[in-house]
């Protein structure tokens, strides 16, 4: 579905180049569900925004489905993040002034689908999701596990296919983490959705069929889940965090 | 939910979060309507011959307010997008275009500009009648209430706001169209730079800046207008050098001294302020430049409204008066003319008498006074004349004792020549000093009562005195119309090479319309640009509220007590405000106080003295900068500090 061909991504002035992506290159299957990990600067989200189309590459290639996003015009690219592409923040993103309800149904609803079309999407997914009760409130009003989850429902509700999640647990607190990685297992089970999350998070990151190790730009390790159980591939994940070396508790 | 139907909700939030500039762009309506509507209306254009000019003097404010008004909305609307790029961000990664964007951010300010013209329209209704009881004051006419609205005045305030409101917001289009997402999303993390970096570089540039600023201050005053545009130039030069050099010296400046750093709250609120200052520097030094021309316009504006109401009350106190250049009447046309056209109630036709000496114009170093009827001896009046004379102005009798003169003259001498004890030898006759009397009794420029003072002896003293100049005054039974003053000056004109025609009613007139020509405009556009800068200063600390209650909340946890941080916040305040309006003060008062003294003697007396002036432009000033700073004190108290 995704592929990602020996990407390189350089910041900063003539004098002082940081490069934070080094050829990267890795294949993301439909249905996938790929945790990116890595400390603090070790291109993780960098990556992300690469392939959200939020940042551009230096070098090399993103194809999904073939189709090569960098050769995208503003008008496809709109599209293509309408259509295909479904976020979510650490800090939600959600608009202060849209209740829950119309913050999922406002890609929708601005392009021009039918009002009753929209209204039954919106709440087709807040049930999946379990967040119908609070679809009338304002993002002020719910708890930070409830706005990640409409985060995720607004990700999903036009029937995204890629879900890019970067740090979706990190202003959570353990239980909320739990609830909304259970949900996300249930989207990517369930719902069909490709997932790729970044996170510091081993627990998090265990909850995801693949992961995918970053230091310094480069991809160090991958782990596969297979037929494992969630708490022996999370005692995994660690030993190889343990490898990483000096970063571990950076990571952890 | 549609594009305009999220417009509408923005717009809503943006009038709440912004109240201030909304409270601003809804005053500049009603100014904008207010002040036009004086444009269109008859009734004040047919106040007087002169106030033909007034539309023309407002429509020139008006585009400079237009200018200022429309560099606030653009700084202001391009100040929201960098505050909600994040959101807007948003918009385009849930898959809207660039423009969609764009479309989005138009509509939702044309509401806000909309609605903010419809309410300023209503409340400039108001102000207009204010105006209209102003102007209608200050030419005597009785004022009724009327409210009715001005189509055209309507029309133009709709265009100049269409001009304000288009420019910014084309601007900030095309900033949308060509924004890419990652900036969006992560424009809070972009670190502003000092533009002087070096510590000698802003040393130089900091002593050069005040340097700068006392040459150009001393430029202005100089009259010469080569000299004044070269002063403004180094006025402007001085203000960007002082604060760019400025906001970057005061981290070195404590970096240096750690003890002052770490003394009492000191480190909190100097932290706070560089962190504003350092990225605000020219923004700074443009409000500065702003209130600089703020004071002068209000400063300007008192002396000229001074200038005029001196002269005129000079020329007022007679309801007509008349003279002539010769010491016989050669033509009785003018006098004629009074005859036939204007009813009289009480008149005077007398002679103004040389002296044999000229003790007093010596003893007052006016010899060589150019501005006045040449003068070489004393001028002097008869006492029954005198007499008359006070009563015909309406003035209490005053008693001449035997073998004694009086003085009357200008206010401004009174001390002079009441210190003064000569006495005055006339027709054989010694005069002691018997008083000095100070009404306003047509001592002005050219052909009057004397050159600021006239000396009035007994009659008998007077007999056989040469004579300067025939002069008649009287009280009419109305006031003298425009037409008939005009029919005078060229009687009078065709009579004499000097000569002085001056009714109550048309130097009254003249008075106000100058006043209104003038002076209106400039406080017109002192209130614009107090009312521009300030919001912008304090659209940019509100702003900050959100940082500011982090840090005390944090505080409070570092065991700050809320007094503590009241304190700090008053004090960041009070350095905040305080920073822009300090070099203004310094370049304002000595021009103002300059430009005050500039007129003739005895004309910018009491209310208009230099001091006054100065006191009174500063109070204005400080009143509408002071409510802006209140307003946005109590709203951060009110948002900032922990309960």
């Amino acid at each position: 579905m995704l592929k990602v061909k020996n990407i390189e991504k350089y910041y900063g002035s003539k004098n002082n180049v940081t490069r934070a992506l080094d050829r990267v290159s890795f294949d993301v299957d439909a249905r996938e569900f790929i945790a990116i990990m890595g400390a603090s600067g070790s291109g993780k989200t960098t990556l992300l925004n690469c392939i959200s189309t939020i940042d551009t590459v230096s070098a090399g290639d993103i194809l999904l489905d073939g189709e090569s996003i960098a050769a995208l015009s503003e008008g496809e690219l709109a599209r293509f993040r309408r259509e295909r592409l479904g976020f979510v923040f650490q800090d939600f993103n959600l608009l202060d002034t849209l209740t829950i309800e119309e913050n999922i149904g406002l890609a929708l609803a601005l392009n021009h689908a039918d009002p009753s079309t929209v209204q039954r999407q919106v709440a087709d997914v807040a049930q999946k999701l379990g967040i119908s009760d609070i679809l009338p409130k304002f993002p002020y009003q719910v708890s930070g596990g409830q706005k990640q989850r409409a985060a995720c429902a607004r990700a999903m509700v036009a029937g995204q296919s890629l879900l890019l999640c970067d740090e979706p647990t990190g202003a959570l607190d353990s239980k909320a983490s739990k609830n909304l990685l259970e949900i996300m297992t249930k989207m990517n089970r369930d719902m069909g959705a490709t997932i790729l999350m970044v996170t510091h998070d081993a627990y998090s990151a265990s909850y995801a069929g693949r992961v995918l190790f970053l230091k310094d730009g480069r991809i160090f390790n991958e782990l596969l889940r297979g037929e494992r159980d969630r708490p022996v591939f999370y005692h995994e994940i660690l030993d190889v965090l343990a490898a990483l070396g000096g970063d571990v508790s950076d990571v952890i | 939910m549609t594009l305009s139907k999220l417009s509408l909700r923005n717009a809503k939030r943006q009038a709440q979060d912004y109240l201030v500039y909304f409270a601003t762009v809804v005053m500049a309506a009603a100014l904008l309507y207010s002040f036009n509507a004086l444009v269109f209306s008859r009734e004040i254009s047919t106040l007087s011959q002169s106030m033909a000019m007034l539309p023309m003097m407002i429509v020139l404010a008006s585009i400079v307010v237009v200018c200022v008004f429309g560099w606030l909305v653009a700084y202001a609307t391009g100040f929201m997008l960098q505050r909600r790029s994040r959101e807007l961000g948003t918009y385009i990664l849930i898959g809207l275009e660039n423009k969609q964007v764009a479309r989005l951010f138009f509509l939702e300010n044309l509401a806000v500009g909309g609605c903010a013209l419809a309410i300023g329209i209503l409340l400039g209704g108001l102000l207009y009648q204010a105006l209209r009881a102003i102007v209608l004051a200050l030419f005597g006419t009785v004022y009724h209430f009327s409210f009715g609205f001005s189509l055209p005045a309507l029309a133009l305030t709709v265009v100049y706001f269409a001009l304000i409101y288009l420019r910014a917001l084309r601007k900030s289009r095309k900033r949308i169209r060509n924004m890419k997402i990652y900036d969006l999303i992560y424009f809070d993390r972009r670190n502003e730079g000092a533009v002087v970096k070096t510590g000698r570089g802003r040393r130089v540039a900091f002593v050069l800046s005040i340097v700068l600023g006392v040459v150009g201050t001393a430029l202005l005053m100089i009259p010469n207008l080569a000299l004044a545009v070269a002063g403004a130039g180094c006025v402007i030069v001085s203000l960007f050098g002082f604060f760019l050099s400025f906001a970057s010296g005061v981290p070195a400046f404590f970096d240096k001294r750690p003890a002052r750093k770490f003394k009492g709250q000191n480190l909190l609120v100097f932290r706070t302020l560089t962190a504003k200052l350092g990225a605000m520097g020219v923004l700074m030094a443009t409000i500065s430049l702003i209130f600089t021309a703020t004071l002068i316009s209000e400063g300007t504006g008192l002396v000229f409204r001074g200038l005029f109401e001196g002269r005129a009350a000079e020329d007022a106190c007679f309801d007509l008066y008349l003279a002539l250049d010769e010491e016989q009447m050669s033509s009785d046309a003018p006098l004629d003319y009074v005859r036939e056209h204007i009813p009289v109630e009480d008149s005077l036709l007398y002679n103004v008498y040389r002296s044999e000496g000229a003790q007093l114009l010596e003893y007052l170093g006016l010899t060589e006074d150019a501005f006045h009827y040449d003068y070489t001896q004393d001028p002097v009046l008869r006492y029954s004349d005198y007499a008359a004379l006070r009563s015909i102005a309406g003035y209490p009798p005053v008693e001449l004792g035997q073998g004694q003169y009086l003085i009357h003259a200008q206010a401004h001498l009174e001390g002079a020549l009441g210190a003064y004890g000569g006495t005055l030898t006339l027709g054989g006759r010694t005069l002691a000093p018997g008083g000095v009397c100070t009404e306003h009794l047509m001592q002005g420029f050219g052909v009057s009562n004397g050159t600021w003072y006239i000396l009035v002896v007994p009659d008998e003293a007077a007999e056989g005195l040469a004579v300067y100049h025939w002069a008649y005054a009287a009280q009419t039974a109305q006031p003298v119309p425009y037409e008939d003053f005009y029919n005078l000056t060229d009687l009078a004109d065709k009579a004499a090479l000097e000569w002085q025609v001056a009714t109550r009613a048309q130097a009254e007139a003249e008075a106000a319309a100058q006043t209104a020509l003038i002076v209106f405009p400039l406080y017109y556009l002192a209130l614009a640009l107090t009312m521009t800068a300030a919001t912008i200063l304090t659209i940019q600390q509100l702003s900050e509220a959100d940082r500011y209650k982090r840090q005390f909340q944090l505080l409070q946890k570092l065991g700050m007590d809320r007094r503590g941080m009241a304190k700090a916040l008053r004090t960041q305040f009070a350095i905040y405000y305080a920073l822009p309006a300090v070099p203004p003060v310094l370049i304002g008062v000595p021009f103002i106080v300059h430009l005050a003294r500039a007129p003739e003697p005895g004309v910018m007396v009491g209310a208009s003295s230099p001091a006054a002036i100065v006191g009174i432009a500063l109070a204005l000033f400080f009143l509408i900068y002071g409510v802006y700073i209140l307003l946005a004190y109590t709203s951060l108290k009110r948002n900032v500090l922990p309960e």
